[in-house]
């Protein structure tokens, strides 16, 4: 059951909508927890519950566990003297982190297994047993829906709790509400225990601004997904698939539509997930932030997929880098080598494990990986070289304050994406070598090749007319101006013929019907 | 404080510290800054920041980093 399907939309919203309405308030959870379990056996298979079960159990009984030792150390810690402190802390954070590693190895190794297991089996296949003739059997193994998006949730929590954050919460419920909430389930928002749980599980009483904003919400991440991403989709399967046809430019415009694609859908999604959950007055996070106008890769990361960035900085990167092996080789840095390395060795060292796992999370293959590494790359570089750029900005007199200069910054931010996105994209490794070449080896500016990159001409103009809306509506949002509720204000007959020329643009322009293919979340499979 | 000063001047020379109140916001400091920074503030001050600790609210102006400090000292 597709976010964009109608089923979805209309049938499986407006009856949840109903009954959340209609229930009393101290019972509106019983509403959604059922309805994400609903939505979950709808669209998934119904043994594969087990998993999100398990989840949900191991970390709600873990935290309690944690909240436990937590709470024994600060029985006793006024009786005690310093030393003797120290000592039983010592003791107990031993407790906790076996806890937290038991935990870890249950919902991690799940993931591993599941999603992992066949990846590092060819890779061991290839390396090891290759030698000694004898290979790991590849399996047939079910990915529970959702499952990267969950597990990485349950981890924060449970995480959360051993930093001592928040406390356990002792609400099986809402424990379980938070990790299977029906919008947020099959491509994120990675929302924050403390963010949403008591939204989730507290009653709202119906909110008509945020259901009419909530509803313009889903129309616009509709637009996103059914009148651009599934049309480039089109022209993107018909150069990749057979790349080698096509000319340089050809190359060029399937990867930049691809970029068009992955943005609009992924963004469009998350626009249609915030939708749904706000019409029960629920705010989730903003996964984007207009990541295209963004001066450079670092902040490029800060403003797309935003929740699995914070997620990675604050689960992967400060939990190496505050670590007592990391603090070592910290020290080590110090004492052994100049102050040029001493800031850039051991951030650089902790960043290979966050690209590490931002690779890998998107998939299991050595493509992924790359990915990661592809961007790895690009940000040690560039804080590397920081002296030299320096240097050649001052020799050259170039102000970078300007908006020439800034406009330079943002172009080559969107090149360097649109490099990661083919590696994204691309079939294999090889595959994408093969067109990255191809880009410069036949290229031309004929701009009559887009009639044979398997749209029409009329596809390409609501392409080209769909992603300018989306420009713009991302430059008023850069300065701070919000449509809808600009749009609130407006006289009531505007401001209605503006909704349902939103709600017509996307019935008559949507890419479905005769001559288009339905066309999954990409983040769906992660 | 003096010392803390001189240690944020030496992380990112040409800041304003003493007046700059949103470090984080205005992404002055991004997150391997405040990385290089807390093991300079464990070492200097034998302190040991968390990653609990590390909230935009605790790294957004020199004051709010000495409250750190002093926080994480008091609490031995």
């Amino acid at each position: 059951m597709a976010y964009t399907s109608y089923v979805y939309l209309t049938l499986f919203l407006g009856i949840t909508f109903l009954l959340y309405t209609i229930f009393p308030k101290k019972y509106k959870w019983v509403v959604l927890l059922s309805m994400s379990y609903l939505y979950y056996i709808a669209a998934s298979r119904l043994w594969l519950i087990i998993f999100i079960l398990m989840t949900t159990m191991s970390v709600y009984f873990g935290a309690i566990w944690l909240e436990k030792i937590n709470d024994l150390f600060q029985s006793v810690k006024k009786v005690l003297d310093r030393e003797q402190k120290k000592v039983f802390k010592e003791k107990l954070i031993w407790q906790k982190k076996m806890v937290v590693g038991l935990m870890l190895f249950v919902n991690l190794g799940t993931l591993a297994v599941l999603k992992y297991y066949n990846f590092f089996a060819d890779v061991l296949n290839i390396t090891l047993f290759h030698h000694i003739h004898k290979s790991l059997p590849f399996l047939k193994l079910f990915l529970p829906l959702g499952i990267s998006f969950y597990t990485l949730q349950a981890i924060s929590y449970v995480i959360d709790v051993y930093r001592g954050k928040y406390k356990a919460d002792h609400c099986l419920a809402r424990v379980a509400l938070y990790l299977s909430f029906f919008p947020t389930i099959v491509e994120g928002p990675i929302a924050r225990y403390d963010q949403v749980a008591h939204q989730l599980y507290e009653g709202h009483s119906f909110h008509y601004e945020n259901l009419t904003h909530g509803a313009q919400l889903i129309v616009w991440g509709m637009f996103k997904k059914i009148v651009i991403a599934d049309r480039a989709n089109m022209l993107v399967n018909h150069v990749f698939d057979d790349y080698i046809q096509f000319s340089g430019l050809s190359v060029v415009i399937a990867i930049v539509f691809y970029t068009i694609q992955l943005y609009t859908e992924f963004s469009g999604c998350m626009d249609i997930v915030r939708g749904s959950a706000q019409i029960f007055s629920i705010h989730l996070p903003e996964n984007f932030k207009q990541p295209f106008f963004s001066k450079s890769i670092n902040e490029f990361w800060t403003r797309w997929h935003m929740t699995l960035g914070a997620w990675l900085r604050d689960y992967v990167f400060y939990s190496v880098s505050l670590s007592n092996p990391f603090k070592k080789f910290n020290h080590y840095v110090r004492e052994h080598c100049g102050e040029y390395f001493t800031k850039l060795l051991p951030a650089t060292t902790a960043l290979l494990f966050v690209w590490l796992c931002n690779g890998l999370w998107h998939g299991a293959s050595i493509k992924y990986v790359m990915y990661g590494m592809y961007y790895y790359i690009i940000m040690v570089i560039g804080m590397f070289m920081e002296p030299i750029f320096l240097r050649i900005t001052k020799f050259l007199h170039i102000k970078k304050e300007t908006k020439y200069f800034q406009l330079f910054q943002i172009v080559r931010t969107v090149i360097i994406v649109n490099i990661g996105m083919l590696i994204f994209r691309a079939d294999t490794l090889t595959a994408a070598w093969q067109m990255f070449i191809s880009c410069f080896h036949n290229f031309s500016l004929d701009f009559s090749v887009i009639g044979n990159l398997g749209l029409d001409i009329y596809d390409i103009y609501v392409i080209i007319i769909g992603v300018i809306i989306v420009f713009v509506v991302g430059l008023l949002r850069e300065r701070g101006i919000h449509i809808r509720e600009s749009v609130a204000k407006w006289n009531i007959v505007f401001r209605w013929a503006f909704y349902l020329a939103g709600v017509f643009s996307v019935i008559i322009f949507g890419a479905y019907g005769y001559g288009y293919d339905l066309v999954s979340f990409i983040y769906a499979q992660f | 404080m003096e010392e803390l000063l001189d240690i944020l001047s030496g992380l990112k020379p040409g800041v304003d510290f003493k007046n700059e109140k949103n470090l984080i916001e205005d992404h002055i400091l991004d997150s391997l800054d405040v990385m290089n920074l807390t093991v300079e503030l464990n070492d200097e001050f034998d302190i040991e920041i968390t990653p609990l600790d590390i909230l935009p609210e605790n790294f957004q102006s020199v004051d709010a980093m000495y409250a750190l400090i002093t926080r994480l000292q008091d609490e031995g």
